[in-house]
């Protein structure tokens, strides 16, 4: 998407440029000790992460790891039972309204109201955020996931791909500096999962958006995503760039087989 | 525009495209017209026999038929609130609760600059706004179906008694709302989201009046006479408790006393302090809801 098209044109001032400005003086995603309990179940332990701006950093690990209780935390929705964590340099405990308005979220298999049109959905959604020309920023949005002319569309006639992209979609109305997705591949066909991998890296090279992503496609990492982390029964055993973990094991064949690797807990 | 405004109209907006709703709100329509005409036959049906029988000589008595105040005709719209209004403003609480639920919106709400509060309140007002608008409709149909039936238009303050009993039917119906929302928000399943206020409401309608009062459970529908409760003995002690929690008798004896029954008696203070209770406590109760409760998943 060009930098005239939006994302803070109106502003005189574009969206890449703010993000520049913010990006030389603050990690986009800063986390120290971070833990969770649930009862007597220790869901995240210590986490410590930092997490560039402009980064597509993507969250491996497990079913039950705690890739979601971490997403969870860094977008407010749910509180941390120790250790601090700030979004864009805002303490998501004690500034949850500033991180609110700096972070964008796709969760997992969200469905939308079916009986609305995609265009009345977002319009809801942007005016929740308090963005002030809707209409606009909506056309924005759905031409930065490719999705122009299907906002009179009802949202029960979507497939998966196409409520993924629409949840995209509502997730960017705001502009927001980083963008959370829980598992944004899950249940796409090869097709889907191609789209979404270049509306992901799109909005990252186009305006410099942080990514942070969990997910479970350890092939779609390699080619979206710049650095990741894996989590381990709530621990943070590894993080680096994708680049260099690949070059960390070249004995292993894909960053599958060194993500089992890592698991297993020889790392090299 | 504002969030809570715009929540305000998404509400109304969602609410007016789902169907169960509008087949509520078209049969309370249609119920509400028909009271007048259902409540003119049975003039007609008593006066006729009054006339044979005076007729025949059998009685002298004045025909109780003979001078009822035109709004006698909108006593039955008092059963039909309590009945299928009721139930519409439950569907329309757990449907507006369930809503997020089934689509999975909650977090992408909960991650936005509207408090949880804010939102339920929203909500809450968009179907208030929504209910006002059935019952004001209901209001002029009601208006409109005495005149055709008594034949003149009703007096000002008749008018304005008829708007006093659907605005107390808000107030009513709102608690319904609440306590719909609440269910739909904490409930597992869409089943039970549904039932459980259904029992409440049956708890407060009906069975709380008959530990009161022992009356027969159809004098319940009598949409004026207020049943008498025995002074001795264990009913002395459970009139005193659930009396105050009889919702709806509260709100008959209210509805009694505005269409000028002759046989309502007291005065009104006393029913509206206990629905206006009830429709603090629902209130308060959805609104006080936490982020993980607004969270948790359904299992339908």
């Amino acid at each position: 998407m060009p930098e005239s098209e939006g994302f803070g044109a109106s502003s005189g001032f574009s969206y890449r440029q703010r993000h520049k400005l913010l990006s030389m003086t603050e990690m986009a995603i800063e986390t120290s000790a971070l833990a969770k309990t649930y009862g007597s179940k220790q869901a995240l332990e210590a986490l410590s992460l930092e997490v560039p701006s402009g980064e597509i950093f993507g969250l491996l690990g497990h079913n039950g790891a705690g890739k979601t209780t971490t997403v969870n935390i860094l977008t407010t929705l749910l509180p941390a039972s120790s250790g601090t964590a700030r979004i864009a340099g805002h303490d998501v405990s004690t500034g949850a309204d500033r991180v609110r308005r700096s972070i964008g979220y796709l969760p997992e298999n969200v469905q939308f109201y079916d009986n609305l049109t995609l265009a009345e959905n977002l319009t809801f959604f942007a005016r929740l955020s308090g963005v002030p020309d809707p209409a606009a920023r909506i056309e924005t949005a759905l031409a930065a996931v490719d999705f122009t002319g299907h906002g009179q569309e009802l949202m029960s006639t979507f497939s998966k791909g196409m409520r993924q992209r629409a949840g995209i979609a509502q997730a960017i109305l705001h502009e927001p500096k980083v963008l959370f997705l829980d598992e944004p591949t899950s249940g796409l066909d090869p097709q889907g999962v191609a789209k979404l991998r270049e509306i992901i890296i799109g909005l990252n090279q186009s305006v410099g958006m942080t990514v942070f992503m969990n997910t479970h496609l350890l092939a779609e990492v390699t080619k979206t995503c710049t650095s990741i982390g894996i989590l381990s029964s709530g621990r943070l055993i590894y993080q680096n760039s994708v680049a260099a973990t690949l070059e960390a094991f070249p004995d292993q064949a894909s960053l599958e087989d060194i993500y089992l690797h890592i698991e297993s807990g020889t790392p090299s | 525009m504002n969030p809570w405004v715009a929540t305000v109209g998404h509400e109304l907006r969602s609410a007016g495209r789902e169907r169960l709703p509008q087949l509520l709100l078209m049969i309370f329509i249609g119920m509400t017209a028909a009271s007048a005409f259902i409540g003119s036959a049975a003039k007609a049906t008593v006066t006729e026999v009054y006339n044979s029988a005076a007729g025949q000589g059998l009685t002298s008595a004045p025909n109780p038929f003979g001078n009822v105040p035109p709004l006698y005709y909108a006593r039955n719209t008092v059963i039909y609130i309590l009945l299928i209004g009721a139930l519409l403003a439950i569907v329309l609480g757990v449907q507006s609760a369930m809503r997020d639920r089934r689509a999975r919106t909650v977090d992408l709400v909960l991650t936005r600059r509207l408090s949880p509060a804010s939102y339920l309140s929203a909500k809450m007002a968009g179907i208030s706004l929504g209910l006002l608008a059935v019952l004001g409709t209901s209001a002029l149909i009601s208006a409109a179906c005495i005149s055709a039936v008594t034949g003149t238009i009703p007096a000002p303050d008749q008018l304005l008694r008829l708007t006093a009993l659907f605005s107390v039917a808000w107030l009513f119906l709102l608690f319904f709302v609440a306590l719909g929302m609440f269910s739909g928000i904490h409930a597992s399943s869409y089943t039970s989201a549904l039932l459980i206020p259904i029992v409440i409401w049956s708890v407060i309608i009906f069975v709380f009046p008959l530990l009161g009062t022992a009356v027969h459970p159809v004098s319940l529908l009598n949409p004026v006479t207020p049943p008498t409760a025995p002074q001795t003995g264990i009913f002395a002690l459970t009139a005193a408790l659930t009396g105050p929690l009889s919702l709806g008798e509260h709100f008959k004896h209210v509805a009694a006393i505005l269409l000028q029954d002759p046989q309502a008696t007291g005065t009104m203070t006393g029913g509206i302090t206990v629905i206006l209770a009830f429709l603090l406590a629902g209130i308060g109760s959805v609104v006080l809801t936490g982020r993980p409760s607004m969270r948790k998943e359904i299992h339908d």
